[in-house]
């Protein structure tokens, strides 16, 4: 073997922030400031890329955060004589509360709502800010001192550039940090499909609050610094037009990529400068522009690339398994005295849409190892069914166990943490990332918490347990050497595998899986039939949809058949396959139509 | 209570505006889901359009009502034209790129369009000429005028012969059916491209005609009324539910009385304040705003 000296892309963020330290020493005055407000609207760059970028959620009014960190600092200083340095995580955390004032509302909205709070939000900020007197009415407030460090005071352009640019590589540090964190993946994952991130665990409700907040966070420092290089706020610098830019920088950029996230910021503020000579057009020629780059390159001019997960070598002995369930489940074994019950207990489970009764009194009991069938025509309540079973949809009424434990009325995230994992019947991948990261997220109900590392790794980047789940699952399914292909990519029955790859990473003790032959050749069948029977060995309870009957017949131990909602028949394949009430649901009355039963022809296949 | 009769009818004055530019921004989400930045800058633009029409026109007398109207129907076509063009032009590419791509493709087109007519206009105020009459239907406590009635009147109109075109022809339910289920309405045979092309026309054509409207009734002018219209009108579209269009109609009403209300008890200074505030606190009672359906994902 041969050791090879790899070069790690965030060298290159050091020698950006290296080579503009170099520059500064010989950049004159206008460069200097104009460098200074590039890293300013850098630094907002890096922050609405949290909340855009990574989580999806469209802001039209970042420039509140902005101005709310520049008006606390600065109100601070000039009014309570704080120095600059004991402003700023007060305007920070004045921030990121407002971050949570305007991120809760708009939890419940669609996107599209959402951009016309988040704009409402910044146009009451700004119009605020130009009313109340203590913030100075339309002039804003004056005479901000320039920042101290120890006796120097910073009062060139020099001095505040590089003060700026420090600031800069510190976000931009942090950015680094957060980008491969836990609550990043969340967030990703948020953007790509919200169902299904709340389906493998993630607290989509509380990680997108989360990313307001931290987004807002990072946005405000550009407020304090803008203050002190300006020497004033003037809230005509915080209009709905700011806040345009801010988000452009990351549109232009590249949503979720950090390099974007400055080369936008680079060219925000860079171009209008360029086009200085030409004063009068330089708006109308960047808002061309702005029109050209999303035609020519709608994905922005650096976009996030999906980059490989480190899965390291070797195979895994042991399968995951889930730490709450695999301790739940012992104890519940080890009851003195009490009959065990089923693994998964279903109860009587109704759920009525308006007047139709898409499920009623479903039951089920199931044992570890176990592997149940749920057949039934189209519009048989099969997905219904999964959908109470999993917090998706809250049933009218029954009650889910599992192992001994109610899960009724928690929410999917929940189901998911207490070890009952699911496929989609429209494949939910995150068709964005890579392979081996959709099924690392996969493993996020085995932790509880959203921010922090995943497992017990670094604080960035996943841990090592985590990456063995991963390299087991993969290998499970043998889908190890796509590892590192984009999800979207792959073919449909290769897709199928790792959703069921992505369900089994959370540890579950049981697994249902939402109609996974669908569209599959007949090897790819042959295939996943081998696969859900080793999954069953494993002593993951397995209930399946299906309407495969030959795949059906030949893995289950059980077979359950639902027709309107009602439960028909229910018992071993071979008993299934002869009943009549069966037989009639699937092709009607035999004297209408005397025809053969696909059902039993398929089974003798 | 006289200054609450007067707030009300100005209030429904401006709303009549408001409602007739929301339904172009409600029309348009409805087929390309799209919140249309640019619509704004149209009503603008049509605005001056009708500017010109009268300025060339110049009449007086009684050719004064033929004038006002012939200014109005050119404000609209200009408008419609111009949003045809920018769909063609700047969205269509876009179709099948990210939302947001879109989005930004249409906050440029904005700023390209008010660039653009702050430079002809040298970022200054236009006037219309007095066009609308003064009398005065009621001129007691509460003053209520011809033109006042007259620019309610037309805009009733106009969202009524809209609201027969959408539930009365064919093109009509077929717009409905393409803001319901768009691949749907495609395999039914409709012809989606251009479809959406006579949404944007008809959107941009009330914009246009509520420009005109808008420039008589205020006589002031400039390149950013688009901006600050366009975003009140912007909010009722959202307010009622985007894509309904009664929810639009009705919801422009209202944000148009509480501006004027706001204006009148409080301050002009924070009637976009108050606006903002109760389109927030609608949504968080109702997600979808007040006359949305909820709209159920298949899981």
């Amino acid at each position: 073997m041969t050791a090879r000296l790899r070069w790690d892309p965030r060298a290159g963020w050091v020698v950006l922030v290296l080579g503009a330290a170099v520059m500064g020493q010989w950049l004159e005055n206008y460069a200097l400031t104009v460098g200074a407000t590039i890293l300013i609207y850098g630094i907002l760059g890096l922050g609405i890329n949290v909340v855009v970028g990574y989580a999806g959620l469209l802001d039209l009014g970042f420039a509140a955060f902005y101005a709310i960190g520049a008006y606390t600092s600065a109100l601070l200083v000039l009014n309570a004589g704080w120095g600059f340095w004991a402003t700023l995580p007060v305007a920070i955390v004045v921030a990121a509360a407002a971050g949570a004032v305007i991120g809760y509302p708009t939890l419940r909205l669609r996107s599209d709502y959402l951009a016309i709070v988040t704009l409402g939000f910044g146009e009451i900020t700004r119009i605020t800010a130009t009313n109340l007197r203590i913030t100075g009415g339309p002039n804003g407030l004056t005479g901000v001192p320039p920042v101290r460090v120890g006796d120097y005071e910073l009062v060139t352009s020099r001095d505040f550039f590089y003060l700026a640019l420090a600031f800069f590589a510190l976000v931009l540090a942090l950015s680094l940090l957060i980008r491969r964190s836990r609550v990043a993946y969340a967030w990703r994952a948020i953007r790509q499909d919200e169902d299904a991130a709340e389906a493998v665990g993630v607290r989509t409700v509380r990680a997108k609050l989360l990313a307001y907040v931290v987004a807002a966070g990072i946005g405000s420092i550009a407020g304090p610094l803008s203050a002190a290089q300006l020497g004033t706020v003037d809230p005509s610098n915080f209009t709905f037009l700011t806040s345009l830019f801010i988000l452009v920088i990351v549109v232009i950029g590249g949503m979720g990529s950090l390099a974007g996230a400055v080369l936008g910021a680079l060219i925000v503020v860079g171009l209008p400068e360029v086009l200085r000579s030409a004063q009068e057009y330089r708006n109308l020629a960047f808002a061309l522009l702005l029109v050209v780059t999303v035609l020519v390159r709608p994905r922005g001019l650096w976009p996030a690339r999906p980059r490989p997960v480190d899965l390291g070598r070797g195979a895994e002995e042991t399968p995951p398994e889930h730490e709450r369930s695999r301790r739940e489940r012992r104890e519940h074994r080890e009851e003195p005295g009490q009959k065990r019950g089923a693994l998964l207990r279903v109860d009587g489970i109704t759920r009525r849409f308006g007047g139709v009764t898409a499920v009623e009194d479903f039951d089920l009991a199931l044992e570890a190892g176990e592997i149940v069938s749920l057949i039934g025509p189209n519009g048989a309540g099969k997905t219904t069914t999964f959908n109470c079973m999993t917090g998706i949809v809250t049933p009218t009424r029954g009650r889910v166990l599992l192992a001994g434990k109610s899960l009724t009325g928690t929410s999917p995230h929940g189901v998911v943490e207490a070890g009952m994992a699911r496929t989609f019947q429209g494949i939910r991948l995150f068709d964005e990332m890579t392979v081996a990261e959709n099924v690392l997220l996969g493993g996020f109900a085995r932790h509880r918490s959203l921010i922090g590392p995943w497992g017990a790794g670094l604080v960035c980047g996943a841990g090592r347990a985590d990456l063995a789940v991963v390299r087991w699952c993969l290998d499970f399914v043998g889908l190890r050497a796509s590892a590192d292909q984009t999800a979207g990519a792959l073919s449909y029955g290769e897709r199928r595998r790792v959703e069921i790859a992505r369900a089994l990473a959370s540890g579950p003790s049981v697994v249902l899986l939402d109609e996974p032959a669908a569209g599959a050749s007949p090897v790819e069948k042959k295939s996943l039939m081998d696969l859900i029977g080793r999954i069953g060995t494993l002593g993951i309870a397995v209930v399946l949809i299906e309407h495969d009957m030959a795949l059906v017949m030949s893995v289950s131990d059980r077979v359950i058949v639902l027709d309107y909602g009602r439960t028909i028949a229910a018992g071993p394949p071979a008993e299934v396959q002869r009943d009549p009430q069966v037989i009639e649901a699937y092709l009607g009355a035999p004297e209408d139509d005397p025809g053969p039963s696909p059902v039993a022809d398929e089974a003798r296949a | 209570m006289s200054d609450f009769l007067q707030y009300l009818v100005n209030g429904l004055t401006i709303g009549s505006f408001l409602a007739l530019i929301a339904l172009g921004y409600s029309m348009v989400y409805g087929v390309l889901r799209l919140i249309n930045f640019a619509h704004g800058d149209v009503f603008m633009v049509g605005s001056f359009a009708g500017l010109g029409v009268l300025t060339a026109l110049s009449m007086s007398g009684p050719w004064l009502a033929f004038a006002a109207f012939a200014a109005v129907f050119a404000g609209a076509l200009v408008s419609g034209v111009l949003g045809v063009g920018i769909m063609r032009a700047a969205y269509a590419p876009l179709l099948r790129a990210p939302k947001i791509s879109l989005l930004i493709a249409a906050i440029g087109v904005s700023l390209a369009l008010e660039e653009t007519v702050k430079l002809l206009t040298r970022a200054g105020f236009r006037s219309y000429p007095d066009v609308l009459p003064d009398a005065m239907l009621f001129s007691g406590a509460v003053r209520v005028s011809y033109s006042q009635v007259a620019l309610i009147g037309l805009s009733a109109l106009l969202m009524v012969g809209l609201w027969a075109f959408v539930t009365r022809t064919v093109r009509g339910t077929a717009m409905r059916a393409l803001a319901m289920d768009p691949d749907a309405a495609r395999l039914m045979g409709i012809d989606a491209e251009r479809l959406t092309m006579i949404t944007f026309f008809i959107g941009s054509v009330l914009a246009g005609a509520a420009g005109v409207m808008y420039g008589m009734y205020y006589t002031q002018i400039n390149f950013a009324v688009g901006f600050l219209v366009g975003l009140r009108a912007f909010t009722a579209a959202v307010l009622g539910g985007v894509g309904n269009l009664v929810g639009a109609a009705v919801a422009g009403l209202l944000i148009g009385l509480v501006q004027s209300f706001a204006a009148g008890y409080l301050s002009s200074r924070w009637a976009d304040v108050i606006i903002f505030g109760v389109l927030i606190a609608a949504l968080m009672v109702r997600p979808h705003g007040l006359f949305g359906e909820r709209i159920a994902e298949r899981v």
